[in-house]
C-alpha cells in the first residue's frame, strides 16, 4: 500500500474530475457483473512483514548449495560473477520497456546487438536473436521456421525428423507449438552405441528439417553428427540443440553446417532458479532471418549520421503482422540475456575455454569415480561426455535417490521419469563447482546402496 | 558531430587479454583434457568474444545503463504495459540462495517454501478472476494466449468439436491475440469495433456460428473503455458453441471491483510483469499464469501445485499445516509449454508485490483509474491563458466520460492542420524526460496515443505530464518534427537498420 503517491488525495482528484466516490470511477461496469464483496485475501503487509515471510519460506527449501548436487539435465548449479546480478539490475535496465523507442533506449539495444555478436560466435552461425523462452520453446521455435523456408520445395511436406534423445519436456514443448502448423513429427533413430541411425538419417531424405542434440540429453557427443548435413542436403535444415558453455572446447554446429542452432543459454547469467526465468539461444544462418521468431537489433544512424541502434525486421512480429506473424513471441528474457551478456563478457574467450575445461575435467573425474563402483555400468560406454553421463544401476534408480537424499547428496535424475525402460538409469551431471569431495560423497553413497542392497 | 568516437566498444578494450574475470583451474591438467576430446569433436578458434578486465567491464554497462531509460528515470505512461513501479525488496527475495540455487526436478519435500508461494499464487488470481483453477507455466502473456487456446482446442475435440475452426478477435485487440490462435491452427475473424470503439454486437451475431472456436477479448478495450455489454457477447458465442477468452493485458483495470468469471469468460490469462509488478527488463521475463473454468481445468499443462493436509510421516513443511506437491494434471493435458514450471523468479516477485496490498488489491485498481481519468481531464482540459496558444486539441480516442485505466488520443487534427503525427509528438516528449506513450495503437484510432499512468505516479507528474503535451502542442511544429533534440541519439533510421542488416559486431580479433 506504499506503493501509491495519492493515496490519501483521492478527495482532491475526484472533485477535479467532479465525481463523489472512487466506486464513481467504474460507473460504466454494469451492477450485474460488479463484484460487490471485499476480496477474501489477507491483510496488506509492509516489506518487513514480507521480507520475514519470504525469508522463512524460501528458507524452508533445500537448494543445491547446501549439499553435493549431481542433478543437471538441462540447468547448471553455475558460479555467477557478482558483477552480473549487480549491473543488470542497475534500474535504467531492469524497469525499461521493450526499446520501441531507440532514442532512448540504446543502451539495451546496444547491449542486446553485443550479445547477438557473442551468441553468433559461439555457435558459429551469422545471427542471433534476443532471445527465446528457454531451450525448448526455441527448438519448437527453431522447427516451425524451418518449416517455412523449407516446406515449398520439401518432398517430405511438413515433415520433421526429431532426435530419439530429445527429453519428453521438450518433445512435449514442441508437439505443442507444431501441431497447429500441420507438422509431423517423426523419431530420428539412434543406434544401441548412442550414435544417429544413419539409415533414419536417409529416410528424413527430403523433409523439412532434423534436430539433433549435441551433446544429446545423457551427455553423449556423437562426432558422425558432423557428418550428416552433407547427406541431407540443402533443401532440409539441421537444427542443432547445444549445450552452450561445452563451445569453449567443441566445435560448435555452424562449422559443420547447422542451419539453425539452440540451446539453454541460463548458464551464463544465472543459477537454474527454479527453473525460471532462463532464456533460450536462437541463432541461424542468413536465408532464416526472414522467418526467424523473436526480435534482433540492427546497427544504424540518427539524422546527424552518428551510430544507432534500433530493433529491425519487426515486420515479421506480432505488433505488426498480428496472424501472419512469425511467431505470437513479445515478451522475451532481455533481461536474463544481459545477465548472459555480462557473464559471456567477463569470461571472454579463454574463461570461456577454461569454464568448459573445468565442466570436461569434472566430467572426467565424476565418471571415472562412479563407473569404477562394482555393479554400476555407463549407459554409452567409451563415448565422449560432456557435463553429464547416464550409468545403469542394479535397482530401481528412484530408490538409489531415496537412499542418497537421505545422506545429504542430490545423487542426479532418475531417467524412468522420462522414459519407462530406463527406470534403471541416473542421470549424473556435475557443473564448474562439483568438488572431489562431492564426488567422494556420491562414490560412498551409491556404494554404500549397493552394499545394503545385495 | 561524429559521436561514434565516444562511444563505448565492448570488443575494443584489450588490457586483460580475456582473463578479465579470475576461475579456479580445471582439476585435470588443460593439455590431457584438450587431448582427450576425440579430434573430430574440438573447437577449432575460439570465438571473438570480447577481452575486457573486471573494472572495463563495469564501467562499459554502467555507461550502457545511462544510455537507458526505465521507470527509475522518469514517467513511463506506456500505454496496454502497466509501467508501474517495481518495489526493490522483489530484487532481493529472488537472489536468497532458497529460490536462486533451486533445481526444478528436487524431490517435493525439499521446495515445500516454494511450492507453497506457488499455491498461494495460482489461488489468489483464481480468485481475483473467478475462474476455478490457475496454472503459473506460460512464460509470457502472449504463451499464455497461446496455451490457453490450445485447452480450449483440445477441449473442443475432446466434445467431438474438433471442426470448430475459428477464432474470433475485435480490431482493436492486440497484436499476440491473432497471433497465438494462428499459431494453434486457426483461422482468425476480425470484427470491426463500433462507432464508440466498443464491441459491436451486430457484428458479432455474424461472425459466429458453428465453425466458432473461441473469442478472444480484453476488457476494458485496448481504447481504455469497459465493454459494458461483455456479457451479451459471452452469451452469444457460448450459444454458438464457443469459447471465451478474456485477454488480462489490462487486469489492473478491475481487480475487486468485477471480474472475468463474472463477465462469462472460460479462460483468461495474467501478466504478472503488467498488473503484478515483475519489473519489465527490456523486454522480459515475463509471466502469463493462465486461470481456467473447471470444464477447462483437465487440459493445463502440468503439473500444478497441489496440497493437503500435512500428517505425522511427512517431512518437515514450512508450519502452515499442509503438504504440497506438484499436482499431474493428467491424461488430457496439453502436456508442456515451458520445459520447467514457469518463471519461478517472476511468480516470487509479484507474491511479494501481491502481499503488500493483501484484500486491498482493489485500492490498487481504483488508483490506476483514478490517475487515468484525472490525467485525460487535465490533457483534455487546459487552462484557459494555455488553451489560447495551442494550436489544435487533440481528439478523445473513445467518446466516453469514463475511462478505465488508460485512455487514447487522436492527433489527427494536428497532422492535417499542421503536420505533425502522433509520432513526432512522441519523440518531443522524449525531451520533455518521460517516456513516449504506446503510438499508433489501436490502429482504429487514427494517430493515436495511448496513455496508461498506473497508480505509482503522483498527481504533480500527472500534472506535470499534461502541461508538457500542452507546450508540445504550442510549439513550432518545425521543432517537434524534428524531435528529439536532447537524447543520446537524433531520431533514429529505422529504414537504414532494415535495409542494410548490421546484426553483429566483427567481434575481437586480437586473440585470433
Amino acid at each position: 500500500m506504499d506503493q501509491m503517491p495519492n493515496l490519501g488525495r483521492e478527495k482532491e482528484m475526484l472533485d477535479v474530475l467532479g465525481l463523489n466516490t472512487m466506486d464513481d470511477l467504474f460507473a460504466n461496469i454494469p451492477l450485474e457483473i460488479r463484484r460487490n464483496t471485499p476480496l477474501p485475501l489477507p491483510e496488506p503487509q509492509s516489506e518487513e512483514e514480507i521480507w520475514a515471510d519470504a525469508s522463512r519460506l524460501l528458507g524452508a527449501n533445500i537448494t543445491l548449495e547446501d549439499r553435493p548436487s549431481f542433478l543437471s539435465a538441462g540447468l547448471v548449479r553455475n558460479f555467477v560473477p557478482t558483477a552480473v546480478a549487480m549491473l543488470a539490475t542497475r534500474g535504467e535496465f531492469l524497469t525499461s520497456y521493450t526499446p520501441y523507442q531507440p532514442e532512448v533506449s540504446q543502451g539495451m539495444l546496444q547491449a542486446m546487438w553485443e550479445f547477438q555478436t557473442m551468441v553468433s560466435e559461439l555457435v558459429g552461425l551469422p545471427v542471433a536473436n534476443v532471445s527465446m523462452y528457454d531451450a525448448s520453446t526455441a527448438a519448437a521455435e527453431a522447427i516451425t521456421c524451418a518449416v517455412r523456408v523449407h516446406n515449398r520445395k520439401a518432398i517430405q511436406k511438413g515433415v520433421v525428423f526429431v532426435s530419439e534423445y530429445t527429453p519428453p519436456h521438450r518433445l512435449a514443448v514442441i508437439k505443442n507449438y507444431t501441431q497447429g502448423a500441420e507438422i509431423e513429427i517423426k523419431t530420428l533413430k539412434h543406434l544401441e552405441n548412442g550414435e544417429v541411425d544413419m539409415t533414419s538419417i536417409k529416410d528424413a531424405e527430403g523433409c523439412c528439417a532434423v534436430y539433433v542434440e549435441q551433446p544429446n540429453c545423457l551427455g553423449m557427443l556423437d562426432d558422425t553428427l558432423l557428418d550428416i548435413k552433407e547427406l541431407i542436403g540443402e533443401e532440409t535444415a539441421l537444427i542443432v540443440g547445444v549445450d552452450a558453455v561445452s563451445l569453449g572446447i567443441i566445435d560448435p554446429p555452424g562449422s559443420w553446417g547447422a542451419d539453425i542452432v539452440v540451446g539453454e543459454g541460463q548458464a551464463f547469467g544465472i543459477g537454474p532458479t527454479a527453473g525460471g526465468p532462463i532464456y533460450g539461444l536462437f541463432a541461424c544462418g542468413d536465408k532464416y532471418i526472414r522467418q526467424m521468431p523473436g526480435r534482433i537489433v540492427g546497427l544504424t544512424k540518427d539524422t546527424d549520421e552518428n551510430k544507432a541502434f534500433t530493433l529491425t525486421l519487426s515486420t515479421r512480429e506480432q505488433h505488426i503482422r498480428r496472424h501472419r506473424a512469425t511467431s505470437n513471441i513479445c515478451s522475451n528474457e532481455t533481461l536474463i540475456a544481459l545477465m548472459g551478456a555480462i557473464h559471456m563478457s567477463l569470461l571472454g574467450p579463454e574463461g570461456l575455454e577454461r569454464l568448459a575445461l573445468r565442466v570436461a575435467a569434472n566430467t572426467e573425474l565424476t565418471k571415472k569415480a562412479i563407473s569404477s563402483i562394482k555393479g554400476i555400468e555407463l549407459v554409452d560406454p567409451g563415448k565422449y561426455n560432456f557435463r553429464e553421463f547416464a550409468v545403469k544401476l542394479p535397482h530401481l534408480a528412484s530408490e538409489a535417490l531415496t537412499y542418497l537424499d537421505k545422506l545429504g547428496v542430490i545423487a542426479g535424475l532418475d531417467l524412468g521419469i522420462w522414459w519407462k525402460s530406463m527406470d534403471h538409469c541416473l542421470l549424473i551431471g556435475v557443473d564448474d563447482r562439483t568438488s572431489e569431495s562431492d564426488i567422494e560423497s556420491l562414490y560412498l553413497g551409491l556404494s554404500e546402496w549397493i552394499e545394503v542392497n545385495k | 558531430m561524429d559521436r561514434g568516437e565516444q562511444m563505448s566498444d565492448l570488443f575494443a578494450f584489450n588490457g586483460a587479454k580475456g582473463a578479465g574475470w579470475a576461475q579456479p583451474k580445471p582439476s585435470i591438467e588443460r593439455e590431457i583434457l584438450i587431448s582427450s576430446i576425440p579430434k573430430k569433436l574440438r573447437r577449432k578458434s575460439l570465438p571473438k568474444w570480447p577481452r575486457a578486465s573486471e573494472p572495463e567491464i563495469v564501467r562499459h554497462y554502467t555507461w550502457l545503463s545511462n544510455r537507458n531509460f526505465g521507470i527509475d528515470n522518469g514517467f513511463y505512461p506506456l500505454g496496454s504495459c502497466t509501467m508501474k513501479h517495481n518495489p526493490r525488496v522483489n530484487e532481493k527475495i529472488v537472489q536468497l540462495p532458497g529460490m536462486d540455487k533451486i533445481h526444478p526436478l528436487q524431490p517435493e519435500h525439499h521446495v515445500q517454501g516454494l511450492l507453497a508461494i506457488y499455491f498461494e499464487m495460482q489461488e489468489m488470481l483464481a480468485t481475483c478472476s473467478g475462474m476455478d483453477q490457475v496454472t503459473l507455466q506460460p512464460v509470457a502473456g502472449a504463451q499464455g494466449e497461446f496455451t490457453a487456446i490450445r485447452c480450449i482446442q483440445e477441449y473442443h475435440r475432446q466434445q467431438g468439436q474438433g471442426h470448430r475452426s475459428k477464432v474470433i478477435v475485435p480490431d482493436s485487440a492486440h497484436g499476440t491475440n491473432p497471433a497465438s490462435a494462428s499459431m494453434c491452427g486457426y483461422d482468425i475473424i476480425e470484427i470491426p469495433s463500433g462507432d464508440d470503439g466498443r464491441l459491436d454486437l451486430e457484428a458479432l451475431k455474424s461472425a459466429v456460428g458453428d465453425d466458432t472456436a473461441a473469442m478472444m477479448i480484453t476488457n476494458p478495450s485496448t481504447l481504455g473503455v469497459f465493454e459494458h455489454q461483455i456479457a451479451e457477447a459471452a452469451e452469444i458465442v457460448h450459444s454458438a458453441g464457443g469459447q471465451m477468452y478474456y485477454d488480462g493485458a489490462n487486469f489492473n483495470a478491475i481487480i475487486g471491483k468485477t471480474d472475468p468469471g463474472r463477465m462469462g469468460f472460460d479462460a483468461v490469462h495474467y501478466n504478472l510483469h503488467k498488473t503484478f509488478s515483475q519489473p519489465h527488463g527490456g523486454g522480459g521475463p515475463g509471466s502469463g499464469p493462465i486461470g481456467v473454468k473447471s470444464h477447462l481445468s483437465q487440459f493445463l499443462p502440468t503439473p500444478l501445485a497441489g496440497r493437503r493436509n500435512q500428517v505425522e510421516a511427512d517431512p518437515k513443511g514450512v508450519d502452515d499445516g499442509y503438504w504440497y506437491f506438484w499436482q499431474d494434471v493428467g491424461e488430457n493435458s496439453i502436456g508442456k509449454v515451458q520445459q520447467w514450471n514457469g518463471n519461478a523468479g517472476a511468480v516470487v516477485r509479484s507474491w511479494a508485490f501481491y502481499r503488500r496490498y493483501g484484500k486491498e488489491l482493489e485500492k490498487m485498481s481504483e488508483h490506476a483509474v483514478l490517475n487515468s481519468n484525472y490525467l485525460r481531464h487535465r490533457i483534455m482540459n487546459p487552462d484557459p491563458e494555455i488553451a489560447k496558444k495551442i494550436h489544435v486539441m487533440p481528439l478523445n480516442g473513445a467518446p466516453a466520460d469514463l475511462v478505465m485505466h488508460e485512455f487514447t488520443l487522436s492527433l489527427t487534427p494536428l497532422k492535417e492542420l499542421h503536420g505533425v503525427t502522433g509520432k513526432d509528438v512522441a519523440k518531443r516528449l522524449l525531451d520533455y524526460g518521460v517516456m513516449a506513450p504506446t503510438l499508433y495503437f489501436p490502429t482504429i484510432v487514427p494517430e493515436c496515443l495511448m496513455i496508461e499512468p498506473t497508480e505509482t505516479e503522483s498527481k504533480e507528474v500527472l500534472d506535470k505530464f499534461a502541461s508538457d503535451l500542452h507546450k508540445i502542442l504550442s510549439e513550432d511544429p518545425d521543432l517537434v518534427t524534428s524531435a528529439p533534440h536532447t537524447t543520446d541519439v537524433k531520431r533514429v533510421d529505422e529504414v537504414w537498420a532494415a535495409r542494410n542488416l548490421i546484426l553483429k559486431h566483427p567481434g575481437n580479433e586480437s586473440g585470433q
